[in-house]
């Protein structure tokens, strides 16, 4: 009964690894692993550009409105 | 809340990913709102208890007659069931909660299908609650990490599989055209985690292995839990939160994805370090010592792309409480990385093996670590998503000091102490229950900064609370209102 066990977490592991493989490769011919400039600043837009602070703490008497 | 395109349509393969339109991060966060606010509620309820049982067990470590006729208050079971209630109520309902919003920010598209993640939420919490009451109610099963009786955990992998269900629709309808580097290790983390935990639950609870075989299970598990689940989730907050909070792209964007691939080869191979000296084939300890040691690569590579990217912009930590947890979060990743490396070269392990110094490096790892970040993302995330600001920065200020502080002295106490008590055990000389006596002092300080920690946990409670029952200030849609002033930003960009 047990091999049924073993069998399945090593047919699993495999392929949780073979999914780290094809990430890996997909992640290459995706373009992913070029321009690391441009993806540095990926999480930067119009809305939030780069060079601006957005987290501060809270004013101690927050005006109203 | 849920976007046009149905259940139906999300998981059917032929579905085109441009169905979906690109959105403004304030639509985003405005659609992540019930989902994160669900966790995140849930998370500081498990925070609480966590935290009582904590002191509960750290005081019967030194005063064993506290509480002593209780028999479900017991140390064997109220130990457990802090373990328990922070692993899984707290860190992983907050990391649910900060994983959701980062991937729907990085894809750039509006959280769809909230139900699904509710749904996940009440299984999630049904399953963590009734764990705890079992292992309280003595259906602990006695394997570390997975005590929970066999009646609460398909509850959490119910959960579980509807979260990562949910993942991969996300990942598919992004919009984003670059995948940045927190997006890898969320979606890696989201994809280990019910792999460790299935096999884990197959091969230890419900169809268990023969022998020591176990043992390697339990600790591949337990510890890749850490590794491959909560670090990658902290990791991800880290990268996504320091740039974004400074306003400047990570220091070296290169390094950071070879520190994600890095850690994916070595972190799995790890865990049986906790078995050196065990009844386990010496070859698969040593293959687990090599890998300890190969962390140090993506270790080191983080440090640097983490640290670098803070050097000349230190003064926003006096501006941003977003910024002062997650870097105290990275600084202490780097150190109980380093210290988890060295703690598997078979030397070291000979002292620190079965002492409180353990102790002391798995509250590095899961408090001054992976809960300081969470703390920062909860600061970052909940005025965007409730567009309120935080009602009190002196609660703020009270709630950074008391944890930073009390948690420094946990583990550096704890280390200290378990390093002695190492020394001494190995001391044939010294007889057992003097060595015993010996931690006494170190406990008691454990104890006194548990109880630091535990003012802090009630400052943010407060906060969050007073926070959620604030009223929103006429006017503001979008969360513009943490914008610091322009001579502070000019000042944090070099």
């Amino acid at each position: 009964m047990e091999w049924i066990f073993y069998t399945l977490a090593f047919l699993v592991a495999l392929a949780i690894s073979g999914s780290a493989v094809y990430a890996l490769w997909w992640s290459s011919k995706n373009g992913q692993l070029r321009d690391f400039e441009r993806g540095a600043v990926s999480i930067f837009d119009a809305e939030e550009p780069v060079g601006e602070m957005t987290d501060r703490f809270p004013a101690k008497r927050p005006k109203a409105g | 809340m849920a976007s046009a395109s149905s259940l139906a349509a999300s998981l059917n393969p032929a579905t085109p990913p441009d169905t979906v339109p690109r959105a403004e991060l304030s639509e985003i966060d405005a659609s992540t709102k019930w989902p994160v606010i669900f966790f995140l509620v849930s998370a500081l309820v498990w925070l609480l208890v966590g935290t009582v049982f904590a002191l509960i067990s750290s005081f019967k470590l030194h005063t064993p007659e506290f509480l002593g006729s209780y028999e479900w208050l017991t140390f064997g079971r109220a130990r457990t069931a802090h373990l328990n209630a922070v692993i899984y109520g707290w860190s992983t309902n907050a990391a649910f909660a900060v994983a959701f919003w980062l991937m729907a920010r990085l894809s750039r598209a509006r959280l769809r299908h909230a139900g699904v993640l509710l749904i996940a939420a009440c299984f999630w919490n049904l399953g963590v609650t009734i764990g705890i009451i079992g292992i309280l109610a003595g259906d602990s099963t006695s394997i570390e990490w997975l005590e929970m009786p066999a009646y609460a955990t398909p509850l959490l992998f119910v959960a579980y599989a509807l979260v990562g269900v949910w993942a991969v629709i996300t990942f598919r309808f992004r919009k984003a055209e670059h995948v940045y580097v927190s997006q890898w290790y969320l979606l890696a983390a989201l994809f280990w985690f019910p792999w460790l935990y299935s096999i884990a639950q197959i091969m230890l609870i419900f169809e268990p292995a023969r022998g020591t075989v176990q043992a390697l299970v339990n600790w591949w598990f337990a510890h890749n839990v850490l590794g491959l689940w909560f670090t990658p989730i902290g990791l991800a907050a880290a990268y996504y939160f320091i740039p974004k909070v400074l306003g400047k792209p990570i220091h070296s964007y290169y390094l950071s994805v070879l520190g994600f691939w890095s850690l994916a080869i070595f972190y799995n191979w790890a865990g049986v370090h906790h078995l050196i000296g065990g009844p386990v084939p010496a070859w698969v300890i040593s293959a687990g010592i090599a890998a300890s040691l190969m962390m140090i690569i993506p270790v080191v590579v983080t440090a640097i792309n983490h640290h670098f990217t803070m050097v000349g912009s230190f003064g926003a930590l006096r501006y941003s409480p977003t910024l002062r947890f997650v870097v105290f979060g990275a600084v202490n990743y780097t150190l109980v990385s380093l210290t988890g490396s060295a703690m598997a070269i078979r030397a070291v392990n000979e002292i620190t093996h079965f002492t409180h110094f353990t102790v002391g490096h798995a509250h590095q790892g899961m408090y001054a670590f992976f809960t300081m970040v969470m703390f920062g993302a909860i600061y970052y995330i909940l005025p965007r998503v409730l567009l309120k600001e935080w009602p009190s920065a002196g609660l703020i200020r009270t709630h950074f000091w008391c944890v930073a502080i009390g948690v420094t002295i946990y583990w550096v106490d704890l280390e200290i102490g378990g390093w002695i008590q190492g020394l001494q055990m190995n001391d044939p000389s010294i007889p057992f229950l003097e060595v015993v006596r010996n931690t006494i002092p170190w406990l008691f300080v454990r104890s006194l900064a548990g109880i630091l920690m535990t003012i802090g946990h009630l400052a943010f409670t407060v906060n969050v609370l007073w926070m959620l029952g604030a009223k929103r200030p006429a006017g503001v849609t979008a969360p513009t209102l943490f914008r610091s002033p322009p001579a502070l930003q000019a000042a944090s960009v070099r």
